[in-house]
């Protein structure tokens, strides 16, 4: 009954106070410039452009509130200040209104953001504004993309902000209506069965999700769908169902082996812009559930079963490496790359130390960055050399030089080379994670050579040798090109060179996802 | 409760009264005035629902209400109070809907429109009789009108043989639910010598095989008309054979009614602590819910597709009934409130799929796979209906079906049947994926077929346009929605 119960953060400014909503413009802003583009005639060239432009406003202003959170946080976690420390939530950016308080589950509006979450919603945006950027080129069901787009842009901001289960389970599954439409529409080969396929595992994911949601609201005896609260605590056997429950949907989302299938398929199965969003967030949700629900509400529950995560992360590095190098399909190269390193993300579980989760945090930022541009860069080769194999192709350096340099710097950066992106995740990964699993963090990083090895070579074998007179009219990357993918290979190298601008922050974060509480 | 008096009876029966009063208005004029303008029956209807809806705001909260309980009449065989007052109003909205876009099958059903909106306003009123009924002979009763008011709906539509033998096939079915209601009802009477339903609930010995029998019986009977299997049969033939807005109105208000009764029936009457008929909802709840959504994979049309969609929901009905009791810690499990806002979701969410269905044959376009390929070109705010009324079937977001689904899995989960919401949700999925593979189909694949102006009359467009859009904003005013359930369910706990 207690309908209008509600709190609300408020920011002072100048002695005015107002109610905090950089998370809700953040996360609604998207589906918002969809609606608008829902509405617009689409008929003529012109009214397409202006879809288009819609589509690249509404990403921008989600980028726009995005970096203002991350930058407000990093820059009070580097200063020391605000209301509590920055990286953990309860801080500036929460928001809390009554939703549905009459049922005896209570469930709020609740936003707000830690520095895992940050992290992955700093990644998810760049890439959507790019991948909105990168879409501009495409004449096909223009209104269908942008709006799909846009609604999965919010779907997947919405995950990352929801401090409440209710409102985590409405964007999980928003996020899947989209995808399944924009597999059916672009996708070439077997579509149908990769949308199909996708939207069974999701559904699944997002019902063992809602159980243990469940299942956590009335076990803790609080009865209600908050997540503010950690660590979770329920008696009996409850701990362990909800964690595998979660760690169970966790793992479907996150595709790692053997449950890739479904989302290689659909990165194989769709165009490239699509590739780079599937590639780039959709594992992502899986990876931030894992470490934000599974190992952040059951600290004590998932430390004790690191052996698992250690164990399952060789299987993942191993298997994808050994994978990378036998296939000869540029995209779904880039896929196992992408696998190969999410089973870093679970060694980091693993690991079950601050510095391999602030690793963690560092290496889904990098990881989304890296394989959207590779997964971008692979659509661009596709479509001007008309070749999909990767043994089909050699020599482009000559005729598209920038393309290759691109290339170069996408890999060098999977392979977690100092002054780009991934040296950071990958090196406190490693070094968080060895003084517990000595050889499993011994297999992975060799799994983890050997598949940076093969982009490497697979590098070698498209861009160098002689010039072919097969490629002499491949293009080099046009000015919008160099745009998106300049913002993308920018943010690379940023965060490679001062990866501590977010040290503060996501050691904060990491703090209170393994030790949650006061204290955190 | 006060004891019975005058103005008992007027106010518990205020609503079914004006309803009955203006069917029968409405009939006489169409008979003896066949001159008057179809608009004329339309808002004649309209008003009658509006009178009967406020009736029951008014009756209900200012006199029935003044004790803050209710207000009992005919020896308590009638009880006017708050979840009255809630079912009351849904059953008169959906009845507004079924009579506002009677205009879309205007010329088919001719001169028998009159009779149509009549039907309309007596299955609502046998709606309304089931919302106050606490007495076994008060249930047949308001059952008895609502079938034969349905049955005659469908039967309207005679120009056409589908609708005929869907009607046929409706009142068979509609007996035999009846019959085995009756059956369940007399052995519940011989086990506890009365026919208040909240006597009974005292006289019950919960070990006795044949009481368990009786119940079962009786939850059979009512599952028939929620569309929930194993008597679900009619409700897909009418699906399949009857016009959108007839169908509509057809499911939709038997929904409502359905699910009113399941509510006074087994939650205020029998209770929800009586074992074993909980098990027994459990289990024919988790089978109406995963029969339709397996049967939902190879569907051929969209309308059998909504109809499976309508018998689905019907199962979440049953399926809501295993939480209606008190969770283990002892508080509410809210099942009865998950249940009242599921019903007035999935009721609309029901309305606005035929309403598509309805679109579709102004349109002029078939209701199968190659008719719904590239909708979305050929007539947008068809493709837009029909994909908001599946979503909201499916239980997809942003529709409000997706917060009913969780709301009912809650509260299995707190009545101690985890495995009724897995159920539940497994069936949700089922359905979710096929849903998705025709709306994919209305936006994605086009077999450039050509533009359809719109044929659909306004106001008919319009209120299925608003019973679609109600299921987004359904989750924006989820709280108001559940404040008002909780109100209705609160003394029935």
């Amino acid at each position: 009954m207690n309908l209008l119960a509600q709190t609300t953060s408020t920011t002072t400014t100048t002695g005015v106070t107002f109610p905090t909503l950089v998370l809700t413009a953040m996360v609604w802003s998207a589906v918002v410039f969809a609606l608008a583009a829902i509405l617009m005639p689409n008929q003529t060239q012109d009214q397409l452009r202006r879809i288009k432009s819609l589509g690249s406003t509404g990403a921008g202003a989600a980028l726009f509130f995005a970096i203002w959170a991350v930058e407000t946080q990093a820059s009070e976690a580097l200063a020391g200040t605000g209301t509590t420390a920055a990286g953990v939530p309860g801080g500036d950016l929460h928001e809390q209104h009554g939703w549905l308080t009459s049922f005896p589950i209570t469930s709020t509006y609740h936003l707000d953001a830690d520095a895992l979450a940050l992290a992955v919603i700093l990644m998810v945006s760049v890439v959507f504004f790019c991948a909105s950027l990168a879409a501009w080129h495409n004449q096909r069901h223009v209104k269908l993309l942008t709006v799909c787009m846009l609604t999965l842009e919010t779907a997947s901001l919405g995950v990352f902000a929801s401090y409440d289960w209710v409102l985590f389970l409405f964007f999980w599954t928003l996020a899947i209506a989209p995808v399944y439409v924009l597999v059916r529409a672009f996708g070439p080969g077997h579509r149908g069965r990769a949308a199909t396929r996708y939207a069974a595992t999701s559904l699944v994911s997002a019902g063992l999700l809602l159980l243990a949601a469940v299942l956590i609201a009335f076990q803790a005896g609080s009865h209600t769908f908050d997540m503010g609260s950690t660590p979770v605590t329920l008696p009996g056997d409850g701990e362990t169902v909800a964690f595998w429950l979660v760690t169970a949907a966790s793992l479907l989302a996150m595709a790692v082996v053997p449950l890739h299938g479904a989302l290689l398929d659909l990165e194989e199965d769709s165009s490239g812009v699509l590739s780079a969003i599937f590639a780039a967030v959709l594992p992502t949700l899986g990876a931030y559930t894992l470490i934000h629900v599974a190992v952040g509400f059951f600290p004590t529950t998932s430390g004790s079963y690191s052996l698992f995560f250690a164990t399952l992360a060789v299987v993942t590095v191993v298997w994808a490496g050994l994978a990378a190098l036998r296939t000869d399909d540029l995209r779904r190269l880039i896929g196992y790359m992408g696998t190969v390193l999410m089973g870093l993300v679970l060694l980091g579980v693993a690991g079950h130390t601050t510095i391999a989760v602030t690793g963690i945090m560092y290496l889904l930022l990098a990881r989304g960055l890296v394989v959207a541009v590779l997964m971008l860069l692979a659509s661009l080769i596709q479509e001007r050399s008309r070749r999909v194999h990767i043994s089909q192709l050699g020599g482009l350096a000559w005729q598209a030089p920038f393309l290759s340099v691109f290339w170069l710097l996408a890999t060098l950066a999977a392979a977690g080379v100092p002054l780009l992106a991934g040296f950071a995740g990958d090196f406190f990964i490693f070094t968080g994670s060895f003084p517990a699993h000595r050889w499993a963090t011994t297999v992975v990083l060799a799994g983890t050579l050997l598949a940076s090895g093969v982009l490497v070579w697979t590098a070698q074998r498209i861009f160098f040798g002689a010039s072919r007179d097969t490629f002499a009219r491949v293009r080099d990357l046009g000015p919008l090109e160099l745009t998106y993918l300049g913002v993308l290979a920018a943010l690379i190298v940023l965060i490679g060179v001062v990866p501590g601008h977010f040290g503060v922050l996501f050691q904060n974060g990491a703090g209170y996802i393994l030790f949650p509480g006061p204290a955190g | 409760m006060s004891a019975p008096n005058g103005m008992a009876v007027f106010a518990t029966m205020l609503p079914t009264l004006l309803l009955l009063v203006l069917a029968a208005v409405a009939g006489l004029l169409g008979w003896l005035r066949p001159g008057l303008p179809p608009s004329f029956h339309r808002w004649l209807g309209a008003e009658a629902l509006v009178g009967a809806g406020a009736a029951a705001l008014v009756a209900f909260h200012g006199v029935a209400l003044t004790n803050g309980v209710g207000l009992a009449a005919y020896a308590a065989a009638v009880i006017a109070d708050h979840f009255g007052t809630f079912a009351v109003l849904l059953l008169c909205a959906t009845g507004l809907v079924a009579v506002l876009t009677s205009g879309a099958v205007q010329e088919r059903l001719g001169s028998r429109l009159p009779a149509y909106h009549a039907l309309v306003l007596t299955a609502t009123a046998g709606g309304t009789v089931l919302a106050v009924q606490a007495e076994m002979g008060m249930l047949i009763v308001g059952l008895g009108i609502v079938v034969i008011s349905l049955v005659g709906i469908v039967a309207v539509e005679k120009t056409a043989e589908a609708p005929g033998l869907a009607a046929f096939r409706s009142l068979v079915s509609a007996g035999v639910a009846l019959a085995l209601m009756l059956y369940g009802l007399a052995i519940v009477y011989g086990a506890t010598g009365t026919t208040d339903l909240a006597a009974v609930r005292g006289q019950f010995v919960h070990s006795a095989p044949l009481e368990g029998l009786g119940l079962a019986l009786t939850l059979l009977g009512l599952a028939y008309l929620v569309g929930a299997p194993p008597l679900h049969h009619w409700m897909l033939q009418v699906s399949a054979a009857s016009t959108g807005a007839v169908a509509g109105a057809v499911v939709s208000l038997a929904v409502a009614a359905g699910g009113i009764a399941l509510v006074r029936v087994m939650v205020s009457g029998f209770s929800a602590t009586m074992h074993p008929w909980v098990v027994l909802a459990g289990v024919l709840g988790a089978a109406a819910c995963l029969y339709p959504a397996l049967l939902s994979v190879v569907a051929g049309s969209v309308r059998r597709l909504i109809g499976l969609g309508a018998c689905l929901q019907g199962g979440l009905l049953l399926s809501a009934l295993v939480g209606s009791g008190l969770g283990a810690d002892g508080q509410s499990a809210g099942g009865v409130m998950a249940m009242l806002f599921a019903l007035v979701v999935f009721v609309l969410a029901i309305q606005a799929s035929f309403q598509a269905v309805g679109r579709l044959e102004a349109d002029g376009i078939g209701g199968n796979m190659v008719g719904v390929r590239g909708l979305a070109r050929r007539s947008p705010m068809t493709a837009a209906l029909l994909s908001l009324g599946l979503a909201g079937l499916a239980g997809l977001p942003p529709l409000a079906g997706f917060l009913a689904r969780i709301l009912i899995a809650s509260s299995a989960v707190a009545g101690g049947y985890a495995w009724v919401a897995v159920a539940s949700v497994a069936a949700s999925a089922i359905y979710a994926v096929t849903v998705l593979r025709w709306i994919a189909a209305a936006y994605v694949e086009d077999d450039e077929l050509p533009v359809v102006a719109p044929a659909v009359p306004q106001l008919a467009g319009l209120v299925g346009a608003a019973c679609a859009v109600f299921g987004v904003v359904a989750t924006l005013v989820a709280g108001p929605l559940l404040y008002a359930a909780d109100g209705a369910a609160f003394f029935l706990r």
